[in-house]
């Protein structure tokens, strides 16, 4: 089984292009804000039953 | 009589979660910053030893910054369900506060927690080191603006009162940056980087009892003796300063940590004693007559308010103020002590091999964490009978709830604690028995065709096997 947390790229490695990498960490970003949002208001949601 | 049950009851479920609460923040604020540390010295020198401290450290920031946040979101809604009072007449103030610290602080700390964890190939080396500092850029203002608002609760100013009794802020500066505010956030944070850097070197020191080549936790106990060697000191000085905000502002407190029943000049400095609230005076007390006003900072004659100031029925829980103070002063200071210490074994040759060095490290581990309790006792049991000082009572603070609504949730709290969070303290501290490593495997050599004779060659490794390792931890 892989390991949850990832390790770094090793030195050989080839780097995808920036375009890439750039998509993953604004697309990793914004997906842990939506996420936070959602239990967030999930929570309030909760709240007002 | 059951007003005063729930009152304590509620008191007494706000301790209990807010003191569980503090441990993880107070670790987090402090690792993150370990982290985003141990990333830069790995991204300019490419030293394996770095990175494998960080992959071990990052589980266990993922794991307190999970219960951290878990444990935190009980502590708002006790102000709804056990605190309605103080959460209405405070909220035009408190309530944006709390609310930026979710917006600027939570937010930075949720979205990029993902990169940091999940994303490290994905986006490459420095976009990752971007990711972990923003983490830890996160935690220090969640931490700013937590102790603004406690700041606030200490020694309110920016505000008007309204004619429902209500408060409204009228100067947001005044509010956010009141004059108890940076020392009291330069003081926090210290503590997390203490606390963190004491963890740090106690499990380090755990693991080099076993095997003292182990090279990342010889890394890490230098790395943190040098931490604490800065800060501890760096802590006793601004927490004179935070005493002096006490002094100044909070005159009450003062006289509760220090024991001054009476009103006068001229104060002795209590070293210890048991103090008696009822009797008004402090049992088998050992104290220097003459140093209290100079430790104090004011001349002899400076008459210091006594506790006898103030009615009876408004003193704080002297015993507890008295002694927390003095178990976290007495902490710092055997942190201090300890680091000159291990400065000193550094400059010798090897804290490593030092074997009392490293169990004092292994002892002061978790003492981080006392010192930063009983310094939030003291805040807190000390600002009494206040819940916002001058302005609000804990007394009239608490909902119109009954005993039994508030033992029944802090039975359930009690329980639910116990199982939650020792599980995942007992999962931390087995990680840290266990140690950092080598985590990750060598690169597979896939140059070579199978049968030609450089495959044959007896000095290079087989494919898929660890590459030996210097004593600094790298390979060679």
């Amino acid at each position: 089984m892989p390991d949850i947390i990832e390790g770094p790229p090793k030195a050989d490695e080839p780097q995808a292009p920036l375009t890439h990498r750039l998509a993953w960490f604004f697309g990793l970003a914004i997906s842990g804000t939506l996420a936070t949002a959602l239990v967030a208001y999930g929570l309030r949601a909760l709240l007002r039953l | 009589m059951t007003d005063f049950d729930a009152l304590l009851l509620a008191r007494l479920q706000f301790a209990f979660t807010i003191a569980f609460h503090i441990i993880f923040p107070s670790f987090s604020i402090g690792l993150a910053s370990f982290l985003a540390v141990l990333e830069g010295l790995w991204l300019a020198t490419r030293r394996e030893v770095f990175r494998n401290l960080y992959l071990f450290w990052v589980k266990i920031f993922a794991l307190s910054f999970g219960m951290g946040v878990v444990s935190g979101v009980v502590m708002s809604y006790q102000f709804g369900s056990n605190w309605s009072v103080f959460a209405q007449v405070s909220a035009p103030v408190l309530g944006p506060l709390l609310a930026f610290e979710v917006l600027t602080a939570f937010f930075l700390e949720a979205s990029f927690l993902g990169i940091m964890l999940f994303g490290w190939k994905k986006v490459g080396p420095r976009l990752h080191f971007t990711a972990t500092l923003l983490v830890a850029i996160g935690t220090l203002i969640s931490a700013f603006w937590i102790l603004s608002a406690n700041s606030w609760m200490q020694f309110p100013t920016g505000f008007a009162i309204l004619p429902d009794g209500g408060l409204i802020a009228t100067d947001w500066w005044a509010v956010v940056f009141n004059p108890t505010f940076p020392v009291r956030l330069m003081h926090m944070s210290l503590a997390a980087f203490l606390t963190t850097a004491l963890a740090v070197g106690g499990a380090s020191a755990f693991v080099l009892l076993r095997d003292p080549e182990q090279p990342e936790s010889r890394m890490a106990l230098r790395m943190a003796i040098g931490m604490f060697a800065i800060v501890a000191p760096l802590q006793l000085a601004v927490g004179h300063e935070s005493g002096v905000l006490v002094r100044d502002h909070q005159p009450l407190k003062l006289a509760a940590i220090e024991a001054y029943w009476k009103t006068g000049p001229d104060q002795a400095q209590s070293l210890v004693g048991i103090p008696d609230r009822k009797a008004a005076k402090t049992h088998g007390e050992v104290a220097i007559p003459g140093i209290g006003n100079l430790i104090q900072g004011v001349p002899r004659e400076t008459v210091i308010r006594g506790l006898d100031s103030w009615p009876k029925e408004d003193w704080p829980v002297v015993g507890l103020v008295y002694w927390s103070f003095r178990i976290m002063v007495g902490l710092g200071l055997a942190m201090i002590g300890l680091g000159i210490w291990g400065t000193w074994r550094c400059c010798r040759g090897g804290p490593e091999r030092a074997t009392w060095l490293l169990r004092a490290c292994v002892l002061m581990g978790p003492m981080g964490f006392v010192a930063v309790i009983c310094g939030w006792i003291v805040t807190e049991v000390g600002r009494q009978p206040w819940v916002i000082t001058g302005l609000l009572r804990t007394a009239d603070a608490v909902s119109p709830v009954g005993a039994g609504q508030v033992s029944a949730t802090l039975l359930g709290f009690i329980a639910v604690y116990a199982v939650v969070f020792s599980a995942g303290a007992l999962y931390i501290l087995r990680l840290m028995a266990r140690g950092a490593g080598p985590d990750e495997p060598a690169p597979e050599i896939d140059d070579r065709a199978p049968g030609s004779p450089m495959a044959a060659a007896p000095d290079e490794p087989e494919s898929g096997e660890r590459a030996p390792r210097n004593p600094e931890g790298d390979r060679s």
